[in-house]
């Protein structure tokens, strides 16, 4: 470069040093023109000096924070390895038509949007659900303006249990406290019969299943993505980023929707609804690969499952269907909290500790006296009366026999003055207690005398029955 | 010197102007080949700086050699077993012989006409040999899917090249589907199992509830009857605690008996009782006689 820019300085130079020698020997008429034309070549020498730098200037290019860059000299890369690719910056190059920059957006994550797997829908259809206004469905889709996935349909092996018609009724006895109750339900079998007669061939049952997704990339082999990715030329007015994305979106788009069908395939319609992670990143596996491929250059940053949907069409069974485990939910979350209780009340918080260890030989009996120790609730209460009656029956026992012993040595020595003294201590207390008292002649010989009292019906005792039966 | 200059400078632009002439660039992004008046001479598929004879001797035609998507018209095929399916292929093409190329097509858009009837051909002639299990399967690992666009490929790669000299990245189906009047059935299919699943819920959490009632029922029961029985064990030994409080009455059993009778006699006549006592027993019979009690000497 520097040696052309010698020649060409001298290029400018040697015509005018002729001028100034010739000049003196001229008239004045000469001496004007020649002075005129030493003023032009001045002129163009310096406009060729601003030529120059201008050309030497054009190889100056900045490279954006979000891009990279590749210089093609003479249309091939220059460099070797990591010099191939020009980082953020100014950079210098030779001119056009020697070097060429390529500027490629590499920092950029793009989002596309897929929503060729959602059904056809118009734009009044969208405003329409907006407004909550109910839209007609289709009784079919149509291949060609709806969009879904097939996926396949539970294998016999996984499906759950269905109640069929021809299971036969089950009676269980269960046995417990309160007598025997018979409880009957239906035996459960494996029937697909509805399946088989679709299609005539064993296991090729199917779902179909609509899902929206939203796929981001990013562009992290620039060689390889500007050698092998068709993007269209940039025109005036256009910015390279955005010719790029509209340039490489129907390949994008191929990829990921073929990814799409090919993993569907293997989920089920409900392994679809729930939205499990490894759907999407079963997608992203595929698409990476294809893209690897076909050395694109481009990297799957995330690929999200927006929105999945079972078809309009099947809304009610599926509703049902969630309703219904929603409900057997909420009767066995039901059932564990009467079983909770039932078992609070019974025994309280241990009880289950409790009924562990009724069968737990392995359990000594020390631990189960602690256990038993911890006991609550109505078990609780029949052994606390078990342990008052003991009690009671044992500090009777010892009253007795110390009212006896007392007592002894005095009717020893006086038994009649002693046996009269307690009778009549007794029968004053009988009789202070008795509400009525008759005191009754004795008959005398054989024939009997017929006596008649209207008891009177006690009102304590009525009230108390009374009180004690609400 | 300064004679020299002059001839330097025009030798130079005259060089310059020779290249223009006689030099072209293929890009990265390009393949080329040469025509010697009109004949093909050379093919050019590597970037760089080449040289050829002036232009109505040696001409140059280049062609953008990136990859290219093309996808297929969504048609019906039949699968083996003839089960109608709606699929939508795609390919990712390039032009990898330029010579060929150009012989054989031309331009990209006739191209893309041949292809399209190409992917079609190939597309049914492998659906074809494949059952729609192959496709969607209920066994995972029946599932062919992804062999069967292999397959596609290698029937659709090898022809392209030797006919159009067309480089086949890659082909995959982007759209599986199924005829209208199949989709009607299908939901038909859908609506059953979710019924059947429905019903099946409701057996089995029904059947869950009821067994964990009863479980608890269960348990509670025997609970309360080994609490049962422990109490009793507990009333046993109180009651042979206290039986040996009775050894103590031996001594003289008919008063202890008294004893106990008297207290009993309390007990029971302590409340509420009528009583109808014959007017001769021990303190009444004052009420008919005055004793006749003597100071005893």
């Amino acid at each position: 470069m520097a040696e052309e820019n010698i020649q060409e300085e001298t290029r400018q130079s040697q015509p005018v040093k002729p001028q100034d020698t010739a000049s003196e020997g001229l008239d004045a008429a000469g001496k004007s023109l020649s002075e005129a034309l030493r003023i032009s070549f001045i002129i163009l020498k310096v406009i060729m000096i601003v030529l120059v730098i201008a050309f030497l200037a054009s190889g100056f290019r900045t490279v954006g924070p979000d891009e990279m860059a590749l210089v093609l000299r003479f249309g091939k890369i220059q460099g070797v390895t990591e010099q191939r690719v020009l980082g953020p910056g100014p950079h210098w190059v030779l001119p056009y038509p020697i070097d060429e920059v390529v500027k490629i957006p590499v920092e950029q994550k793009i989002n596309l949007p897929i929503d060729s797997f959602w059904y056809y829908q118009t734009r009044d259809d969208i405003l329409g659900e907006t407004a909550k206004r109910r839209t007609r469905i289709p009784e079919n889709l149509d291949p060609v303006r709806d969009g879904y996935c097939l996926t396949r349909s539970e294998s016999s092996s996984q499906a759950p249990i269905t109640s069929g018609r021809s299971g036969p009724k089950v009676r269980v006895k269960v046995t417990y406290n309160k007598g025997d109750v018979e409880v009957s339900y239906r035996r459960f079998s494996r029937s697909n019969s509805q399946g088989e007669k679709m299609q005539g061939q064993e296991g090729s049952d199917y779902n179909i299943v609509h899902s929206k997704w939203q796929l981001t990339y990013q562009i992290n082999d620039i060689e390889l993505f500007f050698k092998n990715v068709y993007v269209q030329d940039v025109k005036p007015g256009q910015i390279y980023s955005e010719v790029m994305q509209q340039s490489i979106t129907p390949l994008l788009k191929s990829v990921f929707e073929d990814a799409v069908v090919d993993a569907m395939v293997y989920y089920t319609v409900d392994e679809a609804i729930k939205s499990e992670d490894r759907i999407p990143q079963h997608v992203h596996r595929l698409v990476q690969r294809k893209l690897d491929e076909i050395g694109s250059g481009i990297r799957v940053e995330s690929v999200y499952l927006t929105d999945v949907t079972w078809p309009r069409q099947v809304n009610e069974a599926f509703l049902a269907s969630i309703r219904a485990s929603q409900e057997s939910q909420k009767a066995i979350s039901e059932a564990r909290t009467y079983a909770e209780n039932t078992l609070n009340e019974a025994a309280g918080p241990i009880a289950q500790q409790l009924c562990a260890s009724l069968h737990d030989d392995g359990i000594t009996e020390e631990q189960k006296e602690l256990l038993w120790s911890q006991v609550a609730g109505e078990a609780q209460k029949i052994i606390a009366n078990s342990r008052a009656y003991r009690t009671k029956v044992v500090e009777a026992a010892k009253a007795n026999a110390d009212y006896f012993q007392r007592m002894l040595p005095e009717y020893r020595k006086r038994p009649r003055l002693v046996v009269q003294k307690l009778y009549q201590d007794a029968i004053e207390h009988v009789l202070e207690n008795a509400d009525e008292k008759f005191i009754i002649q004795p008959t005398e010989g054989t024939k009997g005398r017929e006596l008649r009292i209207l008891l009177n019906r006690d009102p304590l005792l009525k009230q108390k029955s009374a009180s004690g039966g609400r | 010197m300064k004679n020299i200059a002059v001839p330097i400078l025009v030798v130079l632009i005259l060089i310059v102007m020779a290249l223009y002439l006689v030099a072209f660039q293929v890009r990265e992004t390009e393949s080329a080949f040469i025509t010697r008046f009109g004949k093909p001479v050379r093919e050019i598929t590597r970037p760089g700086l080449y040289f050829k004879w002036p232009t109505p001797i040696e001409r140059v035609h280049t062609f953008d050699s990136r990859m290219r998507v093309l996808e297929a018209e969504i048609g019906e095929t039949t699968t083996k077993g003839a089960v109608p399916m709606i699929v939508n292929t795609y390919i990712v093409w390039r032009i990898a012989e330029p010579l060929q190329f150009l012989n054989a097509v031309g331009t990209v858009q006739k191209a893309e006409n041949k292809l399209i009837s190409q992917i079609n051909d190939t597309q049914n002639r492998v659906i074809g040999r494949h059952s729609f299990g192959e496709f969607v399967n209920s066994d995972p690992n029946k599932i062919r899917f992804e062999e069967i666009q292999a397959e596609m490929l290698v029937d659709f790669k090898a022809p392209v090249r030797d006919a159009y000299g067309i480089e086949v990245k890659t082909l995959g189906i982007k759209q599986l589907k199924i005829s209208k009047d199949v989709s009607k059935d299908v939901f038909e299919r859908m609506r059953a199992e979710r019924k059947r699943r429905t019903e099946a819920t409701i057996a089995q959490g029904n059947a869950e509830a009821t067994k964990v009632r009863t479980d608890a029922d269960a348990k509670k029961a025997e609970l309360l009857a080994t609490a049962e029985a422990r109490a009793k064990a507990i009333q046993g030994q109180g009651d042979a605690e206290a039986a040996q409080y009775y050894q103590m009455l031996e001594e003289d059993p008919e008063f202890a008996i008294f004893l106990r009778n008297l207290e009993a006699l309390k007990k029971t006549l302590s409340e509420r009782s009528t009583l109808l006592i014959p007017a001769d027993t021990e303190p009444f019979k004052y009420l008919k006689d005055i004793p006749s009690l003597e100071p005893k000497q």
